[in-house]
């Protein structure tokens, strides 16, 4: 009954001397130590094709309660999530893009601050497969070019249905410099949290030490309504396959 | 605003609120456990916000019409959205986003107008305590 999913975080109170600690809560000392302000504040996209399982990547990533009759009605925008590695509390903004799957519909915003991105297909579908180098196509024109890149073959959970293999990505990932590979399954939590971690851990070994959580913040998409302006398809002539 | 004032409500509520008003304890999902507050992260504060009932979690998206839901008028208030530790914010609402637990996505637990990009809600009804 207590689905609650278990990432270490440390102890609120834990450390006086953090790194950057914010002048509220600075204010907020009174007799105990304040909690431990985040280290970093990393922004993480998903994207990938219609129907590969984006949303329940990110629900996954720290919930147990995957449901296959629940998908979002509401519509969630994004989702701050905390997860401890290297004893650095990271923050993460998790954009999930899921129902703007044409890929001029998102904006270059998403792409331009994401230090993560993560890249989804359906193992069981070629056609989601095929979209990948659209998407690099977008990830080449907007995204940092230090950005992160992870290939997701979602539905592990799907073996029979299998279409592509996952050699078939292997290579595919291997031909685009620092993009690593893995298979998972959001309905079996299978590879989900490791491959978020992974992630993270990723983008941490590139951070200089020094980085200060007020310069990584710059980074972050503000709340602000983005002007919508789609980007422009690059010509077709550029695709690579 | 000042703290000597309060007349609390409930007894609970002195249990809830630190001498200096902010959160004495954590702040969870009432379903899933999900911590979204640590503690002294938030201000107690009091502002009457409509929030849409957490049973119809469809009735947000109903264009117009009758919203069913309630007044609440005590909430934690943070002015950085990177305070929480896990929270999950709807697409806009007019102009207002709701706030929902990030893992399972039970919600409205809280609200944030556009308008003021400092100021991030949680009711105090709609979340436990621990």
């Amino acid at each position: 009954m207590d689905p609650r999913h278990e990432i270490p975080r440390r102890a609120a109170g834990f450390s006086g001397g953090s790194v950057a600690e914010s002048p509220a809560a600075a204010q907020s000392r009174r007799r105990k130590a304040p909690p431990r302000p985040a280290d970093y504040k990393l922004q993480v996209i998903i994207i990938g094709s219609r129907g590969v399982g984006k949303t329940s990547l990110m629900e996954r990533f720290t919930d147990d309660t995957f449901c296959e009759a629940c998908k979002s009605t509401v519509g969630v925008d994004f989702k701050i999530k905390t997860v401890e590695l290297r004893g650095k509390k990271i923050r993460l903004q998790i954009w999930d893009t899921a129902g703007q799957e044409r890929f001029n519909s998102i904006t270059s915003a998403y792409y331009r601050g994401a230090k993560g991105i993560v890249i989804v297909y359906d193992i069981t579908k070629q056609e989601t497969f095929e979209d990948l180098p659209k998407w690099m196509k977008m990830i080449d024109k907007y995204a940092s070019e230090d950005a992160e890149l992870l290939l997701v073959g979602n539905k592990l959970d799907c073996e029979t249905d299998r279409i592509i293999s996952r050699q078939q990505a292997e290579r595919f990932a291997s031909r685009i410099s620092g993009m690593r590979f893995c298979e998972a399954s959001a309905k079996d939590n299978f590879n989900v949290d490791e491959i978020f971690l992974k992630l993270v851990d990723d983008i941490l070994s590139k951070m200089p030490l020094e980085v200060t959580n007020k310069d990584l913040s710059n980074s972050i998409l503000s709340l602000q309504p983005e002007p919508e302006v789609p980007p422009e398809l690059p010509p077709p002539r550029l695709r690579c396959c | 605003m000042d703290n000597e004032d309060r007349s609390a409500p409930s007894d609970d509520r002195s249990a809830l609120v630190s001498e200096d008003g902010k959160n004495a304890k954590s702040v969870l999902c009432q379903r899933c456990g999900s911590k979204v507050l640590c503690p002294g992260m938030a201000q107690f504060a009091e502002k009457e916000l409509f929030l849409p009932s957490m049973r119809k979690k469809t009735s947000i998206s109903e264009p117009g019409g009758t919203m069913e839901g309630d007044t609440l008028t005590a909430h934690w208030l943070v002015d950085d959205m990177y305070t929480f530790e896990n929270v999950g914010f709807t697409k806009d609402v007019g102009k207002v986003k709701y706030l929902i637990c990030a893992d399972c996505e039970i919600g409205p637990i809280g609200w944030h107008c556009l308008d003021d990009k400092k100021s991030f809600y949680v009711a105090l009804e709609r979340v436990h305590h621990a």
